[in-house]
């Protein structure tokens, strides 16, 4: 079980968190064409390492965050609101 | 009397309480604080199961979890429960326990036959032998392996209530596991320095090591006193943390005394999910066994277990016994059983010497230095050891019983699954775990720490450093003072033993009957990697997760690959370290609170007039207002409302209330029809595409003002479609100001439908002119309902004139009943569910069966409300070419040419005399309200080009088959004529 | 006496939301109209009115009975053009609860840690509780609920059954939070 620190509400139960995807793609331009937006639609990167993350706080603020996860450990390095860069993983990622 | 080998006064059990229970059908007495295991072993029994693949008589092996062989049966009023070790197993006035595994009886067992062919019963041979044919499986091979291998029966009794359970969420700084020296030590150190902690112990008295040992008891009497006066720390006897998961999630076990029981209405375990800052693990260590041939008879035993049981209940477990170790802490039980009068004792040390030998032999026992037992001897029980001397010579002592010592492996599960690395420490011959400072720490015996002296002191010192990293090494407290310390005995170190080669089998593994010839096979056929060998061999895969003999299993596979044990490694022990009922997992969310029921508004209204309710999604719906079945109340409550007028309660509906200046760009944005373009006080209908260009959800929009809309979506995706609109507006247009709010739960709507339905709403929304021409179909307004502020849409879903009114929720009865007082002149009544679906399905309205997450905007005939102009969600791949071809499932309609034949749901449509996969299916069907026979709605390849055709629906599951033929989803009134009356 | 006292007052609720970057407009509005928006996190509880804050720049507005929409149609008119504010009265049920075993009682649902250290009196938070949304706020005699309306039957079951062991006394349903004043 996951534990995400949302920046409103604090540490928080994955339970509360709604997962909406992978938030490193963006949605392409309304007349990019249907090859961009088949790639937004379908393709995903799936690493072994850090993840880029959507999750939608539906049992607490309901706001959506993005989360930047590790797959193998599960690590959680930074959480932010939609538009915030967050600061890059740490290298030598714990596995 | 209590038991004959009862030499002493335990610390756990009380001589002047006796406690009376039966096992295998024989009553026997024990003691208050007695595990049905000290109970047994102080009346003389040591047969108390058969293995499980094998058949071999096993006896009691341990004092605790760890038990491989003495697995019982309880037998209580809600039937039986398999698989209860018995030494952990508190034993209550009345007790009912069997043996397992046996048939059909326990010491006349007829599989027992297995072991005489064992050979032929090897690691992999269920998988090698029970392969085809594939039939087999199911009626030969497995009833057959279950009679034989018996994993013991689950059998509640009929009609028995679901034992209660319950979790419980709980939140530490730091999480102590395990309440010996160290944890004691530990615990209070944190609490003093203020930090919250919570000390979780799976035995039902603190103390672990501690308690083996005279010497400590009054320091543990004193930590206890200690930490009950600290507020800070809560101690948690008898709960198992029986699993670590990441960013400091704990499951914890906690089985409950008989008077918790009885206050909690027979809960028995209690699940605990514990979130903790920093974990600091003192679990310490587990004994471990030696492999030598027959080293499963009943009468071997761990060491420690005999010291424990001497200790905790009095009970000596042999009159006689033999002791077979390689370290020095083993000798505490040999030493502590002479004290007790039991004699005379045999020792064999694989050592030649040891300080400890040296103590033993100070006080009279018979030590045998540089020797090893190569056999235990005697059938059903051990009546003698063959030795193996140091000069060689081989000779059989005689001994009732065989305690055996191989070493301690720290216990290094939890710091595993936290995700510690293993080292291996060659100075105690086992692997200790190393965590990440950021999770917390081990410490004591956990990580090699051996000595309750020494364990307390690293127990102390890893509770500073936690504090430290959490901020509270600089508080400044009164601190007890330092309590004294008995001190440690030097020791000798440890000579590793893993096996003693000899003939007959020698085990790894009681419980899954795994033995080190099996572990050398798995070598052989190339299963090389621990992981592998646990897999073929099942060694570690039983309950007791191979706690006493895993670390044996890794070092025969070393030796097998030339290896050392440090690299072979030993596998990783998964969640739960202990079984656990389905029943805590489930916790309280079982019976009536499975899932929460949503009631409407009128919930209590529509029981009062006879409705029978149905479940959808979490919602309860009244289905139909009758209790009689079949389509009767159905078609009466359906032709009211064609004839007349009906209402219904369409409360359920998902509603959004969406405001702001950015309000009208994004429902243009997450609608593929135009929002923008609506006026305001006029509703529209409208679809949400997924960005994968397939239908999602539908429903109507009514604009209220220039920057506030109304929205409904279906109830099914009421949650789904607020979801995704709140995902689109924070992810993909941060630039609107909109303001999204749930309103599902305030407002009450329902729908008044039929001929007559403007002149009873007239008469309940006295303010609005309602004529056609002022306020038409698709108009809304706020509006005076009842006398209540509400809002009125004229939308219809039945195919009738139709207006749907809005009210506060929690005043909707009075609206609802001032509609039936107005509708009464037109004999106006409540329709449900049913009648609902079949009035939509006469005008083709879809709802979730269509609009199933397959089918997209064109397929149900949607494809010109696409807007052509702007950006919306599954704008370009609903342009996708493959969901234009003419080849897809279209929504058509269906109608039986004989009219007295019913559709059925999900029937194939085929064409006549074709064979092969059908063309569709029927998605929806009705019998019709006001005619003979049936109509339904079906998805049909190239569906539109075939109306008029004639093709056969084919119910396989009824064994009908029907000529159906392909018309218009709108069969009534496709000029929308009465809509617009 | 029972570990759990239960009553359910009853309350007139209006959502208010800021239009971006306007919650100090709502904060200036709300103040002239005599009412406090707490920061995030927060709730101000007065004998007969509370303010909440779970959602960022929403706060729910708690209040005694009134006509159905009024309060929620005074306040957008007073807020028109820098917040929205929506009538929830009847989509959200209070439930007041007190007494010794109410965090032993919530900690068989609740994920939060309601430590009196963690979560004092005056905090407030969002969270899921028996499968059900739940706004918890700590008051000085234990914590008042907010929970959708349609789902309150089926909390309020589930609350009564987790609350049996303890005792439960239900009692009657008072106005608004007059058995705790906090200012
Ligand atoms: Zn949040």
């Amino acid at each position: 079980m996951l534990r995400i620190r949302c920046p409103w509400c604090g540490v928080r139960d994955e339970a509360e968190f709604r997962y909406r995807g992978d938030a490193s793609v963006r949605r392409p331009r309304g007349d990019a064409g249907l090859a961009a937006f088949t790639d937004y639609a379908y393709v995903r990167d799936n690493p072994r390492g850090w993840h880029l993350e959507w999750w939608l706080h539906v049992g607490g603020c309901r706001r959506l965050l993005k989360v930047s996860r590790h797959t193998v450990s599960h690590a959680i390095h930074a959480v932010g609101a939609p538009d915030d860069h967050l600061p890059p993983p740490p290298d030598g990622a714990r596995e | 009397m209590t038991g004959p080998a009862r030499i002493a006064n335990g610390l756990l059990t009380d001589p002047d309480r006796p406690v009376g229970f039966r096992f295998d059908g024989r009553s026997f007495l024990g003691q208050h604080g007695d595990t049905l295991a000290s109970a047994l072993l102080a009346n003389g029994v040591r047969l108390v199961g058969r293995s499980f693949k094998y058949h071999r008589p096993r006896g009691v092996v341990t004092a605790g979890p760890e038990e491989p062989a003495a697995l019982v049966e309880v037998v209580g009023p809600g039937g039986r429960e398999p698989n209860r070790p018995a030494t952990t197993l508190p034993l209550g006035e009345g007790l009912v326990a069997a043996s397992q595994h046996r048939w059909p009886t326990l010491t006349f067992d007829l599989l027992s036959i297995n072991g005489v062919f064992s050979r032929f019963l090897p690691a992999g041979f269920y998988y090698k032998t029970f392969m085809a044919p594939g039939w087999a499986w199911e009626r030969l091979y497995e009833p057959l392996i279950r009679r034989a291998a018996g994993l013991g029966r689950l059998q509640p009794v009929a009609g028995a209530q679901a034992a209660p359970a319950e979790t419980i969420h709980d939140h530490a700084d730091v999480l102590v596991v395990g309440a010996g020296a160290a944890g004691l030590a530990a615990a209070h150190r944190l609490g003093t320095l203020g930090l919250r902690v919570i000390l979780a112990e799976q035995d039902e008295v603190l103390g672990g090591g501690a308690l083996q040992d005279a010497r400590w008891d009054t320091w543990r009497a004193q930590m206890d006193a200690r930490l009950r006066r600290l507020g800070s720390v809560r101690c948690l006897t008898r709960t198992c943390v029986v699993g670590a998961y990441e960013h400091g999630v704990f499951a914890a076990l906690e089985t409950l005394t008989p008077a918790e029981t009885a206050a909690f209405g027979g809960l028995r375990e209690r699940f605990r999910i514990i979130r903790a800052q920093r974990v600091l693990l003192t679990t310490g260590a587990i004994e471990r066994l030696i492999a030598f041939a027959h080293n499963d008879l009943p009468g071997v035993m761990q060491a420690g277990a005999a010291l424990s049981y001497l200790r905790r209940y009095g009970v000596a477990v042999g009159r006689r016994p033999a002791f077979f170790v390689n370290n020095d802490e083993a000798y505490e039980a040999a030493i502590a059983l002479h004290a007790a009068g039991v004699e005379p004792i045999v020792v064999i040390d694989a050592r030649a010497e040891s300080r400890a030998a040296e103590r033993a032999r100070a006080q009279g026992l018979d030590v045998h230095g540089g020797a090893v037992v190569q056999e235990a001897r005697g059938r059903g029980r051990v009546r003698a050891v063959r030795i193996v001397d140091r000069d060689g010579r081989s000779r059989e002592l005689e001994a009732d019983c065989l305690l055996v010592s191989g070493g301690h492996s720290p216990w290094t599960a939890l710091a595993s699954q936290s995700g510690a690395s293993l080292r291996w420490d060659e100075s105690i011959a086992a692997f200790t775990p190393a965590l990440d400072a950021a999770s917390g720490c081990v410490a004591g015996a956990a990580r090699g720490c051996f000595g309750l002296a020494r364990a307390a002191a690293d127990g102390d010192a890893a509770a500073r450093a936690l504090a430290a990293g959490l901020g509270r090494s600089a508080v400044a407290v009164a601190v007890d003072p330092a309590l004294a310390l008995p001190e440690d005995a030097e020791v000798t170190p440890i000579a590793p033993l893993w096996e003693v080669r000899g003939r007959g089998p020698a085990f790894v593994d009681l419980q899954n009957d795994v033995t080190t010839d099996d572990v050398r096979l798995a070598h052989r056929e190339g299963y090389e990697h621990v992981e592998h060998m646990k897999r073929f061999t099942t060694h570690g895969m039983a309950t007791d997760q191979g706690r006493i003999g895993g670390l044996v299993g890794s070092a025969v596979l070393a030796l097998a690959r030339g290896l050392p044990v440090a690299q072979v490694g030993q596998p990783r022990p998964r969640p739960y370290l202990q079984p656990l009922p389905f029943a805590a997992l489930a916790g309280s969310d079982v019976g009536a609170h499975f899932k929460p029921k949503r009631r409407l508004p009128l919930h209590d209204a529509h029981a009062a007039a006879g409705a029978t309710f149905v479940a959808v999604g979490l919602w309860l719906r009244p289905l139909v207002y009758s209790t009689e079945t079949g389509w009767g109340p159905v078609l009466k409550e359906a032709r009211r409302v064609r004839r007349s007028a009906g209402v219904t309660d369409v409360s359920s509906l998902g509603k959004i209330d969406v405001q702001g200046p950015g309000a009208a760009r994004f429902l243009d944005f997450v609608y593929a029809n135009t929002i923008s373009t609506l006026a305001v006080g006029r509703a529209r209908y409208g679809i949400m595409l997924r960005e994968d260009g397939m239908l999602f959800d539908d429903g109507t929009v009514a604009r209220l003002g220039a920057e506030h809309f109304i929205l409904t979506t279906t109830t099914a995706n009421g949650a789904a479609a607020l979801e995704h609109l709140e995902f689109h507006l924070q992810a993909c247009c941060p630039e609107l100001d909109v303001v999204l709010t749930d309103v599902g739960d305030q407002w009450a709507q329902f729908a008044v439908a039929g001929p007559r339905a403007r002149e009873i709403v007239a008469a309940v929304v006295p303010g609005i002119d309602l004529a056609n021409e002022a306020f038409p179909f698709m108009a809304a307004a706020a509006a005076t309902i009842a006398g209540l502020a509400g809002r009125l849409f004229r939308i219809s879903f039945s195919g009738e004139l139709a207006y749907e009114l809005a009210v506060p929720a929690g005043e909707a009865t009075g609206a609802w009943r001032a509609v039936l007082e107005a509708g009464r002149p037109f004999e106006i009544a409540p329709y449900g569910l049913d009648a609902l679906n079949t009035l939509r399905i006469e005008k083709g309205h879809v709802t979730g069966a269509e609009l199933n997450g397959n089918t997209s905007a064109d397929d149900l005939g949607f494809g010109r409300l696409l807007k052509k102009q702007g950006d919306f969600i599954g704008r370009t791949l609903s342009r996708r070419p493959g969901l234009a071809a003419p080849d897809r499932l279209q929504l058509v309609g269906v109608r039986p040419l004989d009219r007295t034949k019913r559709l059925r749901n999900g029937a194939q449509l085929v064409a006549p005399g074709a064979a092969g996969t059908g063309l569709g299916y029927v998605t929806s069907s009705t019998p019709c309200v006001l005619e003979d026979g049936w109509f339904g709605l079906a998805l049909l390849a190239g569906g539109r080009q075939r109306i008029g055709q004639r093709l056969h629906a084919v119910a396989a599951t009824h064994g009908e088959q029907i000529e159906v033929e392909i018309a218009s989803p709108h069969r009534l009134d496709p000029k929308n004529t009465r809509v617009h009356s | 006496m029972p570990g759990l006292r239960l009553r359910r007052p009853a309350t007139d609720v209006v959502e208010l939301a800021a239009l971006s970057g306007r919650a100090g407009d709502l904060e200036r509005i709300a103040a002239g109209r005599g009412t406090t928006l707490p920061a995030f996190g927060h709730a101000l509880l007065k004998a007969d009115r509370a303010a909440v804050c779970v959602r960022p720049a929403r706060w729910l507005l708690l209040g005694p009975p009134a006509a159905p929409g009024a309060s929620a149609a005074a306040w957008a008119d007073a807020c028109a053009g820098r917040g929205v504010a929506v009538d929830l009265s009847s989509g959200i049920v209070a439930l007041d609860l007190a007494g010794p075993a109410v965090r032993e009682v919530l900690a068989r649902g609740c994920r939060l840690d309601l430590d009196p250290s963690i979560f004092p009196p005056g905090r407030a938070a969002a969270t899921v509780m028996a499968q059900v949304s739940v706004i918890l706020v700590a008051t000085r005699a234990g914590v008042l609920l907010l929970t959708p309306s349609t789902t309150a039957r089926h909390f309020g079951e589930w609350l009564e059954h987790t609350a049996a062991p303890f005792g439960i006394e239900r009692a009657a349903a008072l106005p608004f939070l007059s058995g705790d004043p906090h200012e």
